[in-house]
């Protein structure tokens, strides 16, 4: 069914790309069959990490306790990473492509900084987003840790500084993030950036060390 | 379908954020309720989106196991359709954008890009594959806000929630999609006679 007042050669475009596209069963059969290999989503509190590339990471609201193990060697590399990039400081890294057009057109930079080395109770440290965007009407971070949702995570105009300001709370580990600055998605300008984002466009990273170091 | 473990319960009738809590609950033939439920609109979306069917069976396999690996992090108050359309479209921009760097290396034309993509098929009448060419013409965002909207028939507001681009920004998208689309076919149409 098209918009009451929609045109007809709109109507008889929609009518046309509305017909079902069958579902092929070899393909539901293997879908179906890769579903019941995979690790079952056991509960809301008890999300099940093995498949763990960055986005299936993300936080769910409800909070969950992230246990890693780390064999020696690789528990020793682990440490002296965070040594060398900084105890204590959250960062960005892995810078790709510039995007200093887009930069310019929006007049924007954005920082991504720890403000609280305090260990929160879900042992996650709070980290400051900022962006300027003085055009802006709208922004949201995105990121492995909101499960790149833009409607979660919405920054708020700092009246003192005009920029757009939001503060989360993250897990000790590397996260993905981008900002949706009315409605396109953003690399943090003034971040290095992730090699792949995976979403379409390049995104940046921050990293957050273990609140213990 | 008819629950194999209580007899008369049918999965078929629940809506999709009771069988979500099935699936967490440990029941996975629930999941299979919510494929059948959602592929066919899924697949199609994908195909529109993609330009073909393998592109976008590969997109919605990967779509329906994202979702059941991320289910514990769907929340009731979204409607279950948007937070899979959500995932299936960060899928297809992922999809279409390692298709264009792979077609960057070999075409820079884009000039006779375009105006092959939308030249009618000599030996071809078919409305549906002419629609596709149309469809595949449009600027990305056009088309996934032409697609969601007329297509898909998502409200402006799901539409927002899914693709995180504001109801403003998508209203224009779409009449640009449907500006274009207007245009394409009377040129085409132009092109044929």
């Amino acid at each position: 069914m098209s918009e009451p007042d929609s045109p007809r050669w709109l109507d008889e475009i929609t009518d046309e790309l509305r017909r079902e596209v069958s579902v092929r069963p070899a393909w539901r059969a293997r879908l179906l069959d890769d579903v019941a290999r995979a690790p079952k989503p056991s509960s809301r509190d008890d999300v099940d990490e093995r498949f763990g590339d960055e986005e299936e990471l993300a936080q769910h609201p409800a909070r969950r306790r992230r246990s890693i193990t780390l064999g020696p060697f690789t528990g020793l590399a682990a440490a002296a990473l965070f040594v060398t990039l900084g105890a204590g400081v959250t960062y960005m890294t892995m810078s790709s492509r510039a995007r200093v057009h887009e930069r310019e057109r929006r007049g924007t930079t954005a920082r991504a900084q720890a403000v609280s080395r305090t260990p929160t109770p879900a042992e996650r440290e709070v980290v400051r987003f900022e962006l300027s965007a003085p055009r802006a009407s709208r922004v949201a971070l995105v990121g492995s840790f909101n499960d790149w949702n833009p409607g979660t995570t919405l920054l708020s105009r700092d009246p003192a500084s005009g920029k757009w300001v939001v503060s989360v709370r993250l897990p000790p580990g590397r996260h993905v993030y981008a900002f949706v600055v009315d409605g396109d998605v953003t690399a943090d300008p003034d971040a290095p950036r992730a090699a792949d984002d995976d979403f379409g466009s390049t995104n940046s990273v921050v990293f957050v060390s273990s609140p213990r170091t | 379908m008819t629950h194999p473990h209580v007899p008369g319960f049918n999965l078929a009738t629940m809506t999709d954020a009771l069988l979500v809590r099935r699936v967490l609950d440990g029941d996975t033939a629930a999941f299979t309720t919510i494929v059948d439920r959602h592929a066919a609109a899924c697949t199609r979306f994908a195909t529109r989106m993609l330009g073909n069917r393998e592109d976008a069976e590969d997109v919605t396999q990967e779509t329906f196991l994202r979702a059941y690996r991320s289910l514990a992090r769907y929340e009731e108050r979204q409607a279950f359709r948007t937070w899979l359309f959500q995932i299936l479209i960060n899928r297809c921009r992922t999809a279409a954008a390692r298709r264009e760097r792979r077609h960057r290396m070999f075409l820079v034309d884009d000039n006779a890009i375009a105006s092959a993509s939308v030249r009618p098929a000599a030996e071809s009448s078919d409305l549906r594959a002419e629609l596709q060419r149309v469809i595949d013409a449009l600027d990305p965002d056009h088309r996934e806000a032409f697609l969601l909207k007329h297509v898909e028939q998502l409200s402006y507001d799901e539409m927002a929630a899914a693709t995180g681009v504001g109801v403003s920004a998508l209203k224009m998208r779409v009449k640009r999609a449907c500006d274009r689309m207007q245009w394409l076919l009377r040129e085409a149409s132009d092109v044929g006679t």
